[in-house]
């Protein structure tokens, strides 16, 4: 057959790749499906408990919580069914909380990292304590959400705090030539109070530019293009769409907490410091003694990995580990190798910390 | 047998296009990196940033005075209004919460003394019966069992299994009845 002859098949072709890519592009994957049951609320902010699968007399002992950051929903833990981080560790045994920050609005503009570690992870601490029946737990706090672990850790560490992960965590922000993001929210540059005066909480669409305009060829260009050489293969379709799914669905940070991130960490660096005041309580990292594992992206743009290793040096844990891996900020748990090499390092790490 | 197969596939039309493609986007992608990692870059977008908001600061402040009173002629709070009734609101979780700690440390103590007087009401254990727990709302050990899905799979484990509920050991079982008795654990 010859090409030209070819030709009304290759449009037929074309035409349903096109169709495909259409829907991709103007629908929402369901994501964040695994089953799970509210307990908790205080204002935005929801504590779900997600429904073991594994008998009692299976389960690990201490319980695990999970916080992600403040900008972007914590269903990147939970992305799609049969490739998701929540559903592997249900299935593992372990009892999952996840708390949930929700989305900000004007009237929550002046809450801060204190508010957050403060008021209400201990809160659904407490929560968790009660229903799970142990006074130990384990908290795992992925990027921004691993701040707030580490303050809460350092600043509360009676509190039953066996365990502590950090993935990809903005913990030292001292290499300020390696970190792009401080140098675009330099002083000189950036005026963090005027754009809160004028918005109240920092505007998503700003974060995800921020974000994007890291790598703004693979973000804007690439992404979409290696879509459409894929679009032949399901399971990376699938794939992408709930990613895209995840990454779109932005929402803005409240103003309190993102004046904090610029001002205490990106410019001054006062946690690593020593310097860092929550409440007029100094945060003291050597008060950190919960058993310490700090994941670290290698291909990370957002968080670079000279932001997550200083950690372990300044905590007072005696147990601390630091678990590279190759990929990026979102890709070591999300991405297609993550259930080979991240989760089941996690697994094993956690497992015999969790008896 | 090869090249039988080559031309059973379909045409692409963009494949002639795709080597030269990835490699213009490679070769952006790192000018475009170095681009945006600059000094130039982050004033640049700084001073733009910094104009956008000294330009339409005067006609926030106009638009919004305009909407005070709008809303003002029209009977309506204004957003600065609504704002503080949900920090009230917020207050007002957080106090719920702090007595929720409260009552769930009193039940604890309870439980701990075990009173023979809760032993006495196997009604409102083993049921959560509203008339029953009214008699002994009072008796904090007693309403940690008044709660109802959790009360009754910690009174009757099998059942809750039987029904698609985890099973749970006892001790599990029991201070999930403690925790839930006030958030009513919904289905997410």
């Amino acid at each position: 057959m010859t090409q030209a002859a070819q030709l009304p098949a290759s449009w037929s072709v074309f035409d349903q790749r096109l169709k495909t890519f259409s829907r991709l592009m103007t629908t929402k994957a369901a994501i964040g499906q695994t089953p799970k049951e509210l307990i908790w609320t205080l204002n935005k902010a929801k504590l779900y408990r997600y429904i073991p699968v594994v008998p009692a007399g299976g389960r690990h002992r201490v319980p695990l919580l999970l916080i992600f950051a403040l900008m972007n929903r914590p269903t990147i833990m939970d992305l799609r069914p049969g490739h998701s981080f929540v559903e592997y560790l249900v299935s593992r045994g372990y009892d999952v909380y996840l708390l949930d920050w929700g989305v900000p609005g004007p009237e929550d503009k002046n809450l801060k990292f204190d508010d957050y570690a403060l008021d209400y992870i201990p809160r659904a601490v407490r929560k968790i304590k009660a229903l799970s029946g142990s006074q130990e737990f384990s908290l795992l706090g992925w990027c921004i959400g691993a701040i707030l672990t580490t303050i809460y850790a350092s600043l509360r560490p009676d509190d039953g705090l066996r365990n502590l992960l950090l993935l990809t965590a903005p913990l030292d922000f001292a290499n300020r030539e390696g970190l792009t993001f401080a140098r675009w929210t330099d002083e000189k540059y950036f005026d963090v109070d005027k754009l809160l005066a004028a918005f109240g909480n920092m505007p998503g669409e700003m974060i995800d530019y921020g974000a994007k305009a890291l790598k703004p060829v693979e973000n804007y260009l690439t992404t979409y293009y290696r879509l459409w050489d894929n679009l032949d293969d399901p399971h990376a379709v699938e794939s992408w769409h709930a990613m895209n799914t995840w990454v779109n669905d932005i929402f803005p940070m409240a103003g309190g907490a993102y004046r904090q991130l610029i001002v205490d960490l990106y410019r001054n660096n006062l946690l690593m410091k020593g310097e860092l005041k929550i409440r007029g309580e100094l945060v003291n990292l050597k008060q950190l003694r919960a058993n310490l594992l700090t994941v670290i992206a290698e291909g990370d743009h957002l968080t670079p990995p000279c932001q997550s290793e200083t950690i372990v040096s300044k905590v007072g844990s005696k147990d601390t580990e630091v678990y590279r891996v190759s990929g990026g900020h979102i890709g070591i748990m999300a991405g297609s190798g993550a259930h080979k090499q991240t989760w089941p390092f996690i697994d094993n790490w956690l497992r015999i910390r969790s008896q | 047998m090869a090249a039988e197969n080559n031309n059973d596939l379909p045409v692409d039309p963009f494949e002639p296009f795709r080597g030269m493609r990835d490699a213009y986007l490679e070769g952006m992608s790192k000018v475009m990196v170095n681009a945006v990692n600059s000094e130039e870059y982050a004033e640049a977008t700084g001073a733009m940033l910094n104009g956008y908001l000294t330009l339409t600061a005067p006609f926030r402040d106009a638009l919004d005075k305009a909407m005070i009173m709008a809303l003002e002629q029209l009977s309506l709070p204004s957003r600065q209004q609504v704002t503080s009734l949900s920090e009230r609101f917020t207050n007002f979780e957080m106090r719920l919460d702090d007595m929720d700690a409260k009552l769930d440390r009193l039940i604890e103590l309870a439980s701990q003394s075990r009173s023979p007087a809760t032993e006495d009401l196997p009604a409102a254990k083993v049921t959560g019966d509203v008339t029953a727990s009214k008699t002994i709302e009072n008796q904090p050990a007693a309403r940690a069992t008044r709660d109802l899905p959790a009360a009754k799979a910690a009174a009757n484990p099998s059942a809750a299994k039987a029904t698609g509920s985890a099973s749970y050991d006892k001790r599990a079982a029991g201070a999930e009845a403690k925790s839930s008795r006030h958030t009513g654990a919904r289905k997410a």
